[in-house]
């Protein structure tokens, strides 16, 4: 009989028969620890370039990082604070992610309290939000009556934060004490600004203006979603610098394999693509059949890349052939298609994407349209995007139209079946 | 904080105070001990005012001879500040009284307000000044004689003075009582801009949800959270879709306490708000929600009786006649006839002597849904019928008026399709008058914004794209998306594709390329797929101009050229000479770009 232990000795020998300690992707960048993230950070050196010039100077900066989703803005906005973390020791940097039904002045505020742990006058802040501060954690050990009432604090997880009366306010006076420790100045992330709606994100900026030409960095990222875009356009005074970032061509694109793999492999950790050894267990041919599919998008690279190499284990390969590869990403096609989980709706537009091969608002027929129950282009690309999210589509780069493709997977079986159905 | 308490109790316990207040009048006469005597008048005039039993309407009476009896010692000279109170008491009696006209009852609250003013001052008695102040506030925002919009801003002028002293830290509960007021007032405002009116009253509701807590105050915190509802959901700004969820989440939260046992009226009401909240959801789907709104006004209407409430009861019939008539789920047939049956309820309260507006608006909808019967059935009667209806609203409705716009192009909608038979050339031409009329009085100047959202979709659009290009953006493009949305799944393609290429232009006039040129390709695409030329005409222009914009010159000259050609053959030769100026630009652009190219 196997034992759980037994499974579980397995599932690792079967990771290592490929060579790695670990499966090295994942989702978000969040995860990653600072080193890792450096070892496996690939490319983007013109956007540091513009970033990095930037920072030559005194005058504090708004830069806005946008670009679909996925492409890797968090990971660009982690990697740029660590480097400056490295090479400004004097500068304080800050990263939060914009939370629900909050402002940017309490969001910034909130993020740089929790970065100045010894500053009292921060940490109070962050206590009358209702928010757990270091200092509250350190005290619980010494003193047993504080204990009591901040034990009561933690555990009131779901507690709203009361906003502070006046945010913009705080945020000056906290400045204004961080200046005095941090002299080069203080840097301050925000990251997923869209992941609200765009009528709340274009609110938010216009009441922000005055916080963001005050006296700290800001770094902005978002998505140019839905409507977005005229943001981009109506708030256009607002940003310094304005970084797109876009799908990685296939060189860096397989120089990033070589990265994600280097940072897990037991045995070699050669990186110079010429030599064959550095993308193993891939080969050089599935390795670059792979990056084809990623379409130079990383999460989508991640998120193939897991499957495949679990699905590489499971099969108990020690390399990636093309056969273990197709087998691979047929698994990933239906992953993806399954954690969708979509609507009938949906469903009916990703069936139409697939026969068609593209569709655009320039080429799609009245024909087409009411096939998905549509009379509009309009209707129909709120869920393209949504398949998109899901990574069952991809936008295309077109000029003067809105287009969009299907990931070129192979089909899994049970795309057969809806094809054959609709 | 007493009418939080199970309402038997509380009902149990006036009866006790008015029992033992009579007992003591009779032992404190007013010779003896006239002071008390009057003290005792006074708080038996709030018994009365607060009691649940016996008739409202003669309580009160009884409540406002008990504050008169009580000034007749507490006089202005002797007792100030005694007869202060009292006064404050009687305003707020008049306010709340049934028997009498309304109009002047109130015209006495506010009189017998300003009275008590005179000798409350600000300095001596700030927070009895105070208490006045919100009352005024109540008083003007009720008030029908007058100029209504003037008496919103002496409410809300009342109010804000009541908030100098009524300060957060100082008397939380009355702050977010006249915070609460404050909001209901915005959210009826007539003057200043109708988008922002409603973010102060949200505001306001908002302020007043800190200190009214479910857990503190939980009569008040319903009935704030009903209010800012209803703000949601008159919202202008911001997303409509998210607005509607904000709105129905508010409501389901005051129904928490505000149940069928505790406040059968006030649970009706919100079920009512809870009800149209639904039936205009944008989220979730369609079918699903109007079932949730039905269910919502059939509750309503449990309490909601003919009897009981005439008008709540008259007006949530209409809208279930609403909700039934756009029903999705069950038997088309069957489905408006239940809409039907339910406007002629409403239609027995709402007569045209006595709610000439009300009447005006039942009847309208009776129409629509009698025409929608007509191409189910083919019926000529419901055709003729709904013909006479729609022209005896017109008779009532105020030019211009919402009720009229609507009745105005229905009855052009009504008249095509009985020239469709007849081939009655005088028909089509009373069609397109009706229309033409329609159209003109649409217009933000005037249009009662407040009733927006229950605009026809065509009429949203209009508005919308007007509100664009006068600079009100963000209102318009709510407005035009919304009616977007709504045209989408109605019968009416024409008029899909005009507010697809309203929208279209809404997104032009902003710089936002990219919807434009989206917006424009989908009203080009309905517009041919309808053949309707000048459609297509006018689309080729916008997007050929966005294209050109974008810097897409090649693919611009191409749209531009083919709308140029489709206006000579309308014989529109000024539209094609204006796309012949935007033509001859983008021709030079391109030239010179080429010619740099070699350079
Ligand atoms: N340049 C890069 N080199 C290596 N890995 C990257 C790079 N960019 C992104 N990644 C990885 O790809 C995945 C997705 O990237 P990330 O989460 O940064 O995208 P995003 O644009 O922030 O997505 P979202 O729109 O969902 O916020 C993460 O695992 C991240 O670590
Ligand atoms: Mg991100």
């Amino acid at each position: 009989m196997t034992t759980a232990d037994d499974i579980f000795d397995q599932s690792s020998s079967n990771i290592q028969r490929l060579g790695l300690k670990e499966i090295p992707f994942t989702e978000s960048p969040i995860d990653l620890r600072s080193e890792t993230l450096q070892r496996i950070f690939t490319g983007r050196q013109n956007e540091l370039r513009q970033m990095f010039n930037l920072f030559q100077s005194r005058e504090r900066r708004r830069i806005l990082v946008y670009g679909r989703l996925g492409i890797g803005k968090s990971a660009f906005l982690l990697e740029v604070l660590s480097v400056l973390r490295r090479k400004r020791p004097k500068m304080l940097t800050t990263y939060i992610s914009l939370p629900a039904n909050l402002d940017l002045a309490t969001t910034a505020l909130i993020a740089v309290a929790r970065a100045m742990p010894d500053d009292n006058w921060a940490q109070s802040q962050l206590y009358q939000m209702g928010i757990p501060t270091e200092q509250a954690l350190k005290e619980r050990s010494t003193k047993a009556s504080a204990n009591m009432v901040f034990g009561a604090e933690l555990s009131e997880k779901d507690l709203p934060i009361t906003k502070p009366q006046y945010p913009t306010v705080s945020l000056e006076t906290l400045l204004e004490r961080a200046q005095e420790k941090y002299p080069e100045g203080v840097v301050i992330a925000i990251d997923d600004l869209d992941k609200q709606n765009p009528s709340v994100v274009r609110q938010l900026m216009h009441d922000a203006q005055g916080m963001l030409k005050g006296r700290a960095w800001f770094l902005l990222t978002g998505h140019p979603m839905g409507m977005t875009g005229d943001l981009l356009t109506s708030e256009r005074g607002l940003f310094d610098l304005q970084l797109k970032l876009e799908e990685l061509d296939l060189p860096t694109t397989y120089q990033m394999l070589i990265n994600y793999l280097s940072s897990a492999r037991i045995n070699n950790n050669c990186t110079d693509p010429k030599d064959p050894r550095c993308v193993l267990p891939f080969l050089p041919e599935t390795a670059k059949r792979f990056c084809e599919v990623s379409l130079g998008k990383p999460r989508l690279f991640n998120r193939l890349g897991n499957t495949v190499l679990s699905t590489a284990a499971d099969l108990q390969a020690k390399v990636i052939t093309p056969d273990v590869l197709e087998q691979g990403l047929r698994a990933a096609a239906l992953t993806l298609h399954q954690q969708a989980a979509l609507t009938v709706q949906e469903e009916r537009v990703r069936v139409l994407l697939l026969q068609r091969g593209t569709l655009s608002d320039d080429t799609i027929t009245m024909d087409d349209l009411e096939q998905i129950g549509f009379r509009s282009f309009s209707d129909a690309y709120l869920i393209l995007e949504r398949l998109e999210e899901a990574d069952l589509a991809h936008q295309l780069n077109q000029d003067a139209a809105k287009a969009f493709a299907p990931i070129p997977l192979p089909p899994s079986d049970d795309e057969f079946l809806s094809l054959g159905g609709s | 904080m007493n009418s939080d308490r199970i309402r038997g109790d509380r009902a149990e316990n006036l009866e006790q105070s008015i029992a033992a207040y009579e007992l003591a009048l009779q032992v404190y006469t007013r010779e003896a001990f006239p002071e008390d005597w009057a003290r005792t008048q006074n708080n038996l005039g709030i018994a009365y005012r607060n009691r649940i039993r016996g008739d409202r309407a003669e309580n009160l009476e009884q409540s406002i001879a008990a504050y008169e009896l009580s000034l007749q010692v507490r006089t202005r000279e002797a007792f100030p500040e005694d007869w202060a109170e009292t006064q404050n008491n009687l305003g707020i009696a008049h306010n709340h009284r049934i028997q009498g006209d309304r109009a002047e009852n109130l015209e006495q609250s506010i009189a017998v307000y300003e009275l008590a003013l005179q000798v409350c001052t600000r300095e001596a008695f700030p927070e009895d000044w105070a208490g006045l102040q919100n009352n005024l506030g109540n008083a003007y925002s009720d008030r029908i004689q007058g100029d209504r919009a003037e008496n919103l801003e002496q409410s809300i002028a009342a109010y804000e003075l009541a908030l100098q002293v009524r300060t957060r830290e100082a008397f939380p509960a009355d702050w977010a009582m006249t915070q609460n007021n404050l909001g209901t007032a915005y959210s009826d405002r007539i003057r200043g801009d109708r988008a922002e009116n409603l973010e102060q009253s949200i505001a306001a509701y908002e302020l007043a949800l800190q200190v009214r807590t479910r857990e503190a105050f939980p009569a008040d915190w319903a009935m704030t959270q009903n209010n800012l509802g209803t703000a949601y959901s008159d919202r202008i700004r911001g997303d409509r879709a998210e607005n509607l969820e904000q709105s129905i989440a508010a409501y389901e939260l005051a129904l928490q306490v505000r149940t069928r046992e505790a406040f059968p009226e006030k649970w009706a009401g919100t079920q009512n708000n809870l009800g149209s909240a639904y039936s205009g959801r944008i989220r979730g789907d369609r079918a699903e929600n109007l079932e949730q709104s039905i269910a919502a006004y059939e509750l309503a209407l449990q309490v909601r009786t003919r009897e009981a409430f005439p008008e709540q009861w008259a007006m949530t019939q209409n809208n279930l006649g609403n909700a039934y008539s756009d029903r999705i789920r069950g038997d088309r047939a069957e489905n408006l006839e239940q809409s039907i049956a339910a406007y002629e309820l409403a239609l027995q309260v709402r007569t045209r002597e006595a709610f000439p507006e009300d009447w005006a608006m039942s009847q309208g909808n009776l129409a629509a849904v009698l025409m929608q019967r007509a191409s189910l059935t083919e019926s000529d009667t419901d055709l003729e019928t709904a013909i006479a209806l729609l022209k005896a609203a017109l008779d009532v409705a105020a030019p211009n008026s919402p009720n009229f716009i609507n009745s105005q192009y229905r009855l052009g909608i009504a008249l095509s399709r009985r020239y469709e038979h007849s081939q009655n050339s005088s028909d089509l031409e009373q069609a397109l008058q009706a229309y033409k009329i329609a159209l003109d009085a649409i217009s933000p100047e005037h249009y009662d914004r407040k009733q927006i959202w229950q605009a026809l979709p065509t009429t949203q659009s209009i508005l919308g794209s007007r509100l664009v290009r006068e600079g009100k953006w963000q209102e318009g493009l709510q407005l035009l998306l919304n009616s977007v949305r709504q045209l989408s799944t109605g019968d009416d393609p024409l008029a899909h594709a005009n507010a697809l290429f309203q929208t279209g232009r809404a997104h032009e006039t902003l710089s936002d390329w990219d919807n434009a040129r989206l917006y424009y390709r989908d009203a080009l695409r309905l517009y041919d797929h309808l053949k309707n030329e000048l459609g297509i005409a006018k689309s080729r222009a916008g997007l050929g101009s966005v294209l050109v914009s974008q810097g897409y010159l090649e693919k611009g000259l191409a749209e531009l050229d083919k709308a140029r050609e489709s206006y000579h053959q309308l014989q529109q030769p000024d539209k094609a000479a204006e796309v012949d100026i935007i033509y001859q630009a983008a021709q030079r652009a391109m030239e010179r770009q080429t010619t740099e190219a070699y350079v």
